[in-house]
């Protein structure tokens, strides 16, 4: 009897151990589509289309891994060279990293558009893409487009308009563009008005800084060296300067002092963000501390063009040229409903007028010029205004030419060094040497002399 | 021998322990020795790059070791290291002792033990990860809940930002350290106490030795192998020290003033440009570290008196030795 018993338990542990290696798909579709993204927004597209369209054939594995703190690119990169079963079949990068997986290290796991069945010339031009998005999504080494985004980021300044009537005595979105801007001399002048009311013009310097980022001339990385751009070598400067007079409240962002300041319950109330259309939507309507107009800090927004034109993030969408033909096929037709189909059964038609979950839901700017033109941007979280008169002249500043495959890791780095100088931790030239170290010692890029 | 001659019919035991090692071993050697091994080579190597699946050995083959010695980053994280863990675990190790002493003492018996044990312990259940975001929410600038106690009490006019000023991070995250491990190091520190035999303390009580006595005489030599276990898990853990460092502000931040190394390895080998030999150099020195300081370790804590007690018998042997060829001569 023991031996029974010892023989069935040794087997129990072997099994246990080899149980894992088994795979547990039998279910009846074609095959099973792996999908990586860093947030649910793909995933539930995806979701959509298997609704709208129950004949795909397909079963859809979403894994879904958040940016911050550095971890979804690690994963999907190890995912990507493991290869087998598991291996993604179409993934999301976000603009931060997204030059890696269209031209850098990991472009050649990026499948053509083309060989999904995508008619990428004549497509585009119909939906009337804008250049940035294509140029992003185009692969040097063959000139193919690999990668296309369904937002445009172009960025506007998101103001209070009652802090704008108390100091300026209006909150006409031409007027205040006129006082905040162009420029950062401007910008400032604007920036010692508000604080003479008590008001701050920023939350933190990470508000200007991807204004800073992109109105640079080149990117961080130049011919394999590491340069820093006098436009960000600047926001050294930009930064001190809010927070010596105390323009801002020194937040971080994505922290709760920064959210707090979107409701206005920060150390002293905030006049504006930089940001995109999505920012308004998905972080500044939620953290609001309302629901409609007159609840917190709900419906007393609006937009105008931005001091220093920018843009600020956006997802591109990648088929894995190692899935079976089969496959990229149907992820093919899962990538043009996303970046490329205009109609009003259309992802990029529902996202922008806010109906891919029923009526009034979140609005946004895609990155089809054809949509837009069709759509409407009226918010009540902005006291009615029509969001895309400013979003979508913005979307000109956006350009792929000053991004770098490695700009996460670097802008973090360089982001830190700033705040040691502003907080008088270092000294400029102490910041920008502490930076060139960090560079070379964590990515192995040496410092252009 | 009663059964000699004629085995009696029984079981032999011996192949199911080879049986249900089996599982274990197999593991092993799989996750374990070979990535180990695998480590220890490609240091060797210019194995980098995510997409990269061959690689070949350096003509130099210490250019890696060299370079990561020579790495600023990698000095100043061996640096914050060593200063994160010692801030750490003195506290630890002396709150714990103290806890220790409390409740097993013979002469106050503290109510509830298993409560406080519980709650001391709880702190270690909890994942890093949620560790991590609930103390950046609580060291939180310029709004949160240290800074407004702070500010209401007067201590300071305005916020103090925990996460940029250099000390005050580092001392944040040695004392998440602190506070995830004491507990931990006092349950092992007590099951110790609770193993010495009992007579020992009648028998000093008998002879009328304060407590305090009975503590420092008694207790704590009785100690000594738990309390170089403590020693010795500690030290490895706190120079492995990753999740904390890694999670409480972005990769070591701020300007990688809580930077471990650990968390330079990690971005070494996986953040940015992937250089793996650089990473697995850099292991391989932070092995070599934990080795020559645990055999540090056990030397310092070592038993003087058996050692010199083998010592002398030895010298014994050897005398006796010697007087015995001499005599045969």
């Amino acid at each position: 009897m023991k031996k029974v018993i010892s023989v069935v338990l040794c087997l129990t542990m072997l099994m246990g151990l080899f149980i894992g290696f088994g795979s547990a798909s039998a279910e009846a579709s074609k095959g099973v589509i792996n999908l990586y993204s860093f947030t649910d927004e793909v995933p539930k597209m995806v979701t959509k289309y298997l609704e709208l369209h129950p004949d795909f054939g397909y079963t859809v594995n979403p894994t879904i891994i958040a940016t911050t703190d550095g971890l979804y690119q690690p994963a999907l990169d190890q995912a990507l060279a493991a290869g087998g079963a598991d291996a993604p079949d179409m993934y999301c990068a976000e603009s931060a990293f997204v030059l890696k997986y269209t031209q850098g290290d990991m472009a050649s796991y990026a499948a053509p558009y083309a060989d999904l069945g995508i008619d990428v010339a004549g497509e585009t031009k119909a939906a009337d893409i804008a250049q940035y998005t294509m140029d992003i999504g185009t692969r040097p080494a063959d000139s193919a487009l690999v990668a296309l985004g369904y937002q445009a980021t172009g960025g506007a300044m998101i103001y209070r308009r009652s802090i704008a009537k108390d100091v300026w005595g209006t909150d006409d979105p031409t007027e205040i563009a006129a006082k905040v801007g162009p420029g950062w001399d401007n910008f400032f002048k604007a920036a010692a008005d508000l604080k003479a009311k008590g008001y701050g013009i920023v939350s933190g310097d990470g508000d200007i800084w991807h204004a800073v980022e992109n109105s640079s001339e080149k990117g961080w990385i130049v011919d394999g060296k590491l340069y820093i751009d006098p436009n960000r070598e600047a926001f050294l400067d930009l930064s001190k300067q809010l927070k010596d007079n105390g323009y801002s409240n020194d937040t971080k962002d994505w922290t709760d002092a920064w959210y707090a300041d979107m409701q206005g319950i920060g150390t002293q109330p905030i006049f504006s963000f930089f940001g995109p259309a999505w920012l308004i939507n998905y972080v500044m309507a939620g953290n609001s501390g309302g629901t409609k107009v007159g609840e917190g800090t709900y419906g007393d927004w609006a937009v105008c063009s931005s001091p220093i034109g920018f843009f600020w993030g956006g997802t591109w969408v990648l088929a894995n040229t190692n899935a079976d033909a089969d496959k990229k096929a149907a992820v093919g037709k899962l990538i043009d409903w996303i970046t490329l189909q205009t109609d009003e059964n259309s992802l990029q038609y529902m996202w922008a007028n806010g109906t891919l979950n029923g009526e009034g839901g979140t609005k946004d700017t895609v990155a089809s010029g054809t949509v837009m033109a069709k759509s409407d941007g009226k918010l009540d979280f902005l006291g009615g205004q029509n969001m895309f008169d400013v979003f979508v002249p913005a979307n000109q500043f956006a350009n792929g030419k000053n991004l770098t495959q490695y700009d996460e890791t670097i802008n973090n780095l360089w982001r830190d060094q700033v705040r040691q100088y502003t907080a008088g931790n270092c000294t400029r030239d102490e910041a920008i040497a502490n930076f060139k170290q960090a560079v070379t010692d964590t990515l192995g890029i040496e410092a252009a002399e | 021998m009663l059964h000699s001659g004629k085995q009696p019919k029984g079981i032999s035991y011996a192949k199911y322990g080879y049986l249900f090692s089996i599982p274990f071993i197999v593991a092993f050697l799989i996750f374990s020795l070979y990535p180990t091994i695998f480590t220890a080579v490609i240091g060797f190597t210019d194995f980098k790059g995510v997409a990269t699946t061959t690689f070949h050995f350096l003509k130099d083959p210490f250019a890696n070791f060299v370079g990561i010695l020579n790495n600023a980053t990698f000095q100043n994280s061996l640096k914050n290291t060593l200063i994160i863990w010692i801030i750490n675990f003195i506290p630890q190790i002396g709150l714990a002792l103290l806890l220790t002493a409390w409740f097993t003492s013979r002469s106050r018996k503290i109510r509830g033990q298993g409560a406080f044990k519980v709650m001391f312990y709880l702190p270690n259940i909890i994942t890093a990860a949620t560790v991590a975001i609930l103390f950046s929410a609580i060291f939180g600038y310029p709004v949160g809940p240290v800074n407004d106690i702070l500010i209401s009490l007067h201590l300071t006019d305005k916020p103090f930002d925990f996460s940029t000023d250099p000390w005050a991070a580092k001392l944040v995250v040695a004392f998440i350290q602190f506070w995830m491990w004491y507990g931990y190091t006092t349950i092992i520190l007590i099951s110790g106490v609770l193993g010495i035999n009992p007579e020992l303390f009648e028998s000093a009580e008998i002879d009328g030795a304060t407590s305090r006595q009975t503590f420092f005489k008694i207790t704590l030599p009785c100690m000594r192998t738990i309390l170089l276990f403590t020693l010795i898990t500690s030290l490895i853990g706190g120079l492995n020290m990753f999740d904390i460092p890694k999670l409480y502000i972005w990769n070591g931040g701020p300007a990688n003033e809580t930077m471990t190394t650990s968390v330079f390895i990690y971005t070494q080998a996986f953040s940015g440009t992937y250089m793996y030999n650089r990473a697995a150099a850099a292991s391989m020195i932070m092995f070599l570290i934990i080795a020559v300081l645990s055999v540090f370790v056990f030397y310092m804590m070592r038993d003087k008196y058996e050692s010199r007690q083998k010592k002398a018998l030895r010298q014994q042997k050897r005398a006796l030795r010697k007087a015995e060829k001499e005599a045969t001569i």
